[in-house]
């Protein structure tokens, strides 16, 4: 199932180039989302439900935009120094707000976000509200720049895969329902936090930092937006939580969705996209994920002797 | 030398002085209950002990080291595991997932996914929850949610365990297999700092008693010397007569 998916995101671009670049275009944006919603999603395994996925997106995307037009760093080094000053910040903002929980956590991260914004667009150095330029990632090919964003989201499942297969599933989930009892039990609360806060913010950063030699292009509106923080979290809840399918599910339905509807629908699009997402969380509320996996044990119970759960 | 000392340990929230002034020795392998009226001051205790609270001030020996300042997950590794009186289970996870956590990361030498499933089991086994190792914890009643309390604690191979109101909520019957676990578990030489208000449990079990009244320590003694102490009797045993009345 993997491999067959990975063959056709492999696939897509060799043939997109040829015949449909605006596809290759739309698939390029689903794998910045996946990549955005899975790291969301680490970070929220520990409980940490963060607004502030913009905040390591733009800072990224900032970091790499100066580096690589001010200092002649290479892109590439640009990207990956992206991701390190993001990690830095998330470091110490995991720090401040270690003892914040559920909506106050939530509130602390956006304030943080909507801070670095209006610092960006005052400061000089980042160009204020007129923006950056950044150079061209890989002289403008879109396939190549597809390649390389598939890479960073294959990292990010991998880090996920390791994490869900590893010790640190079972700290992260303690921590994520109860902290008091985790540590009471050994766990070092704060060392796990503190670090999916740093994976999380290393893969938001990398992607903030690929998007602006892609979109050639960065400004505080976009790169430090509301839109990015909530998008990155209502994919994991649309696709289904704490999984490493769920993220990718969620992001891969929203946009391809939100792009059928607006070369569908002529007007009104995106109230039909609101919508939906509304009517989804409300009525689904483990995401996809959740309804195949009721789907699977209702056709389990209906078929005789075929469940062997409720025996063991 | 004792396994636990508290020296003039205060804990006030706001004017309220939850416990004051109290120093409390635990030997080891010995079963210790602590006991008083709603509000005395034992659940902070606990939080004092396992370290999910600062104290105002005093300190706090364990094996002879000061662990005053120890993190809770410093002093889970050192040796102290507890219970808590509102069951939390980990909701997400299965039974045997849940006392994992504590075989993970309880001790000082980390174990790995296999030794730690292993250790766990015999956890389960001991508690009498083998049969309900893989069901989710959503599907567990009261008793075998005391059980999975007991088991996590267990987890971090603790030498010494406190356990908050195990016995409330379970039938007779039940409340014998509680009691049978706690021998058995002693007999493992671990020492237990019990709370409990179920009186024929503490009498039935605890080799010493101390008494809390408005954070402070009242008397301490076995459980027949205390039951005779006169300022027990008023505090404590006067309330229920209050109550009765």
């Amino acid at each position: 199932m993997a491999a067959v998916v990975l063959l056709v995101m492999i696939i897509l671009p060799v043939w997109a180039s040829r015949a449909q670049p605006y596809y290759l275009q739309v698939a390029l944006n689903v794998l910045i989302f996946a990549v955005l919603a899975l790291s969301w999603d680490l970070l929220a395994r520990t409980g940490q439900l963060s607004l502030a996925h913009a905040a390591f997106y733009g800072l990224g995307g900032y970091t790499t935009t100066l580096l690589t037009t001010r200092a002649g760093v290479p892109i590439a080094a640009g990207i990956l120094a992206g991701g390190i000053v993001a990690v830095v910040a998330a470091i110490a903002l995991g720090m401040l707000t270690l003892r914040l929980r559920g909506i106050y956590f939530a509130i602390a991260t956006l304030a943080f976000s909507e801070t670095l914004r209006v610092i960006t667009k005052q400061l000089r150095f980042t160009g204020g509200s007129a923006g950056l330029v950044a150079p061209p990632l890989l002289g403008g090919s879109l396939p190549a720049q597809y390649a390389v964003i598939l890479g960073i989201l294959l990292l990010a499942v991998l880090t996920s895969w390791q994490v869900s297969r590893s010790r640190w599933r079972y700290a992260f989930t303690a921590i994520r329902t109860n902290e008091e009892v985790a540590a009471v039990m050994g766990v070092n609360v704060v060392r796990f936090k503190v670090l999916a806060f740093a994976i999380s913010a290393f893969f938001a950063g990398v992607t903030g930092a690929y998007y602006a030699h892609v979109f050639l292009f960065i400004n505080p509106f976009e790169a430090y937006s509301l839109a990015v923080s909530v998008g990155a979290l209502v994919a994991p809840i649309f696709g289904g939580l704490y999984t490493t399918i769920g993220p990718l599910l969620g992001a891969t339905a929203l946009r391809v969705g939100e792009e059928a509807l607006r070369s569908t629908v002529r007007s009104g699009s995106q109230i039909l996209y609101g919508l939906i997402l509304a009517v989804v969380i409300l009525y689904m509320p483990r995401g996809l994920l959740g309804v195949w996996a009721s789907m699977v044990s209702r056709r389990a119970r209906r078929a005789p002797g075929a469940s062997t759960k409720g025996a063991s | 030398m004792n396994l636990l000392a508290l020296h003039r340990v205060t804990k006030a929230f706001g004017g309220l002085v939850a416990v004051n002034d109290l120093s409390l020795e635990v030997r080891p392998g010995e079963i210790f209950a602590l006991i008083g009226p709603n509000g005395a001051g034992k659940s902070t205790t606990f939080n004092l002990i396992s370290g999910l609270l600062p104290p105002d001030h005093g300190r706090m020996l364990f094996d002879g080291a000061d662990l005053t300042a120890a993190k809770p997950h410093e002093r889970a590794r050192a040796g102290i595991g507890r219970t808590f009186q509102l069951m939390q289970p980990f909701h997400d996870m299965t039974v045997i997932e849940n006392v994992m956590v504590g075989e993970l990361f309880g001790h000082t030498i980390p174990k790995s996914l296999d030794a730690a499933r292993r250790d766990g089991e015999a956890i389960c086994a001991l508690v009498g929850l083998s049969q309900l190792m893989e069901r989710q914890v959503t599907e567990l009643g009261v008793a075998d949610l005391k059980r999975l309390e007991i088991a996590r604690a267990l987890a971090t191979h603790p030498r010494l365990l406190l356990l908050d109101e195990v016995m409330a909520g379970l039938t007779p019957t039940e409340a014998r297999q509680a009691i049978a676990t706690i021998r058995q578990i002693r007999g493992q030489g671990v020492a237990v700092l019990l709370i409990d208000h179920v009186m024929s449990s503490v009498r039935d079990l605890a080799e010493r008693v101390a008494v809390l009244n408005f954070g402070s320590k009242i008397a301490e003694g076995s459980f027949e010397d205390v039951a005779r102490n006169h300022d027990v009797i008023e505090a404590y045993l006067g309330e229920e007569a209050g109550d009765a009345g």
